[in-house]
């Protein structure tokens, strides 16, 4: 009788502890291994890399030691299968190219706003027309900057391979050359535990 | 001596109420479909579906998706909110139930749950085991995913489910490949009609066990968001498993001449030359999908052991109720006769047959265990007087009402899926399946319209999208 009080006060023990959580802070930029998928140390990954490809080939170093070139991101293609936000990747290399001081932006993604905001301007009466900014005075971009993100996902028994390649290019629009291209491979393998939960 | 030799009875009866009490409390709240019959909870949302208020059970549905069948019923309200076109609700229980599939493939080999789980199964039955689709279930929640973001107009998200379901479709094969020639002969790109003839009257073709109507579909989503090449290896596995599709044949044919494959003289020879798009044409294709797939029964037998009543239930599928009839889509021109490419049914019944054997070993587990069970309740109580052995009696109760066939299975989905394809002048037209009220489309140049139509009976849906 002394042991089924045991094992039941163990059991509703056990019981109640599993309804526990809790919330931590985390490093930012610690490395994650939650699981197999696309994560934010590949992105960190990936954009450490193509950032410093690009700032240190010579025709770009070139190419920017007089000038601050205009480029814009055209989407990162995902050819994976996964579900992956590849605007953000877009966004963290835009991000660190532009506080590296040697490229300028134009982002295609508020074309729109923007020119609802100049239409504001300009047409609704509103504003003074010695302020309002007119239309077609912005700067054409001299650079677009683009890639394809694909994946080889190989599975058997408790093995799971992950591989991930990262290919960006930068094109010059006016002669339609390729300036930079490079790839930032990421490869992970995944094996089942034997035992657990 | 007497004294505790009952002491002793006492206590393993304590015990075996024990065992199965942890076991339960292991499994979670895995209660839903014990002692209630799966079919029985689905069939008011089956019926749902048949009126002008789809969404309608699909809350109740939904409730369950936190429970250990939670990817069951994520498939089934991912379904119904598919089939009453919310794209997007149909998404997020969909991605509910792949993250469930994740979960598992994430499960220790020697999981603990997974071992609480089987031993509760001992003593109650199957059902208590968190429920695990079959291959084919798990390859068709992709497609339909898949659908469901192009329908939303996200081409991106669409490709990504179609190489999910591609995966998946490769591993279903690899499983199948060792043992059958005919699923080698696909590895290999061959179309060999003899193998699948033979195959017909062994009652193990190939299409009893692979989808053509997933392959199919990822075939189709590749071309029409431009990656014809994909296409093509898709349509070809496709036409291995359902090779006498007419509309299969001539996309085989005209994907052969597009990308002026070594096939191509070959497939001209059996099915002839490609109809090409002329100008000013645009494509229309019809996916069709007809009735729902049936439902598991149960057999049981009782029987007596040691003199005490207990029973066996196993799941099983009656035989079938009758051939789905071809569907005639009319008021595109002339009449269009749509080609089966799958049988939903056969895969489920293939599905079943494979899960046979390991159910058969617990069947027999859980009849010594739930004798041995009514035993020691039995033995106990009649020692002491000759009184009516009301323990035993429960325990026996017990025993025969618990023990239910797991007939659980996704049963919102087609019985059958059928296809077809044509060219259209530029203009609006108004479709109409067999006798159903007409729908209009939007056919456009040199366009891609995909008519998606899903017959569940007594209702029929259209949705169209323009690529």
């Amino acid at each position: 009788m002394k042991n089924f009080k045991l094992i039941f006060m163990l059991a509703v023990a056990v019981g109640l502890a599993g309804c526990q959580s809790k919330v931590e802070y985390g490093d930012a930029t610690e490395v994650e291994t939650v699981n197999e998928n696309f994560g934010s140390s590949d992105l960190q990954a990936i954009t450490a890399k193509m950032v410093d490809s690009m700032l240190t080939f010579p025709p770009i170093v070139a190419m920017t030691l007089n000038d601050r070139p205009i480029m814009f991101v055209d989407k990162i293609k995902n050819k994976t299968s996964e579900h992956i936000d590849t605007e953000s990747v877009t966004d963290s290399i835009s991000n660190k190219l532009l506080r590296s001081g040697k490229f300028r932006f134009i982002d295609m993604t508020k074309v729109d706003a923007v020119r609802k905001q100049l239409d504001y301007q300009n047409n609704a009466g509103m504003v003074d027309p010695s302020t309002a900014i007119s239309f077609g005075r912005q700067i054409g971009a001299q650079y677009m900057l683009y890639g394809n993100l694909s994946s080889i996902v190989k599975q058997s028994g408790s093995t799971k391979d992950v591989y991930y390649k990262m290919t960006m290019r930068l094109m010059d629009l006016e002669t339609g050359l390729i300036e930079w291209s490079d790839e930032k491979e990421i490869r992970k393998v995944k094996s089942k535990s034997f035992l657990g939960l | 001596m007497k004294r505790t030799m009952k002491s002793i009875m006492k206590k393993t009866v304590k015990h075996w109420l024990l065992i199965p009490l942890l076991s339960l409390s292991l499994s979670g709240c895995a209660f839903n479909s014990i002692f209630i019959n799966y079919p029985s909870q689905i069939a008011p949302v089956k019926a749902q579906l048949n009126t002008n208020t789809p969404m309608k059970g699909v809350e109740d549905v939904a409730s369950n998706i936190s429970g250990a069948d939670g990817l069951l019923y994520a498939q089934e309200a991912g379904r119904v909110a598919q089939i009453s076109g919310d794209f997007e609700a149909s998404k997020n229980y969909y991605q509910q139930a792949v993250a469930a599939y994740l979960e598992f493939d994430d499960k220790a080999t020697l999981s603990v749950t997974d071992l609480g789980a089987t031993a509760s199964s001992l003593f109650i039955n199957d059902n208590v085991i968190p429920y695990r689709g079959p291959g084919y279930e798990r390859v068709m929640l992709h497609q339909y995913q898949a659908l469901n973001y192009l329908f939303s107009g996200d081409g991106e998200g669409a490709l990504v489910e179609v190489r999910r379901s591609n995966q998946l479709q490769s591993s279903e094969q690899a499983r199948y490949q060792k043992s059958q020639k005919s699923v080698q002969a696909m590895a290999n790109g061959t179309i060999d009609a003899e193998m699948n003839k033979l195959g017909k009257a062994a009652g193990t073709v190939t299409s009893s066990f692979l989808n053509a109507y997933s392959y199919y579909t990822t075939g189709l989503l590749h071309e029409i968001l431009g990656e014809p090449n994909d296409a093509f290896i898709d349509y070809r596995k496709a036409a291995q498993i359902t090779p006498d599709n007419p509309y299969l044949q001539q996309d085989l044919v005209r994907l052969a001449t597009q990308l002026s494959m070594p096939q191509q003289e070959e497939f001209e020879r059996r099915w002839g030359k490609p109809k090409i798009q002329k100008k000013g044409e645009g494509q229309v294709i019809v996916l069709l999908e007809r009735g729902f797939v049936p439902e598991k029964k149960s057999i049981t037998i009782p029987f007596t052991i040691h003199g005490n009543w207990q029973t066996a239930s196993l799941a099983t599928y009656t035989s079938n109720s009758g051939a789905v009839s071809k569907g005639k889509i009319s008021g595109l021109g002339k009449t269009l006769t749509a080609a089966p490419i799958a049988n939903i049914d056969a895969l489920a019944i293939t599905a079943l047959k494979e899960d046979l054997p390991a159910a058969l070993v617990r069947q027999a587990a859980r009849v010594y265990a739930k004798s041995e069970m009514a035993r020691s309740v039995e033995s106990s109580s009649k020692k002491r007087h000759n009184e009516t052995d009301f323990a035993a009696i429960a325990m026996q109760i017990f025993n025969v009402v618990t023990e239910q066939a797991d007939r659980r299975s996704w049963l919102t989905l087609p019985k059958q899926a059928q296809i077809a394809r044509t060219y259209l002048k530029n203009g609006r037209y108004s479709l109409k399946l067999d006798n159903s009220p007409s729908q209009e489309i939007e056919v456009k140049s040199g366009r891609t319209t995909l008519v998606w139509v899903i017959d569940t009976g007594n209702h029929t849906r259209f949705y169209s999208i323009i690529i």
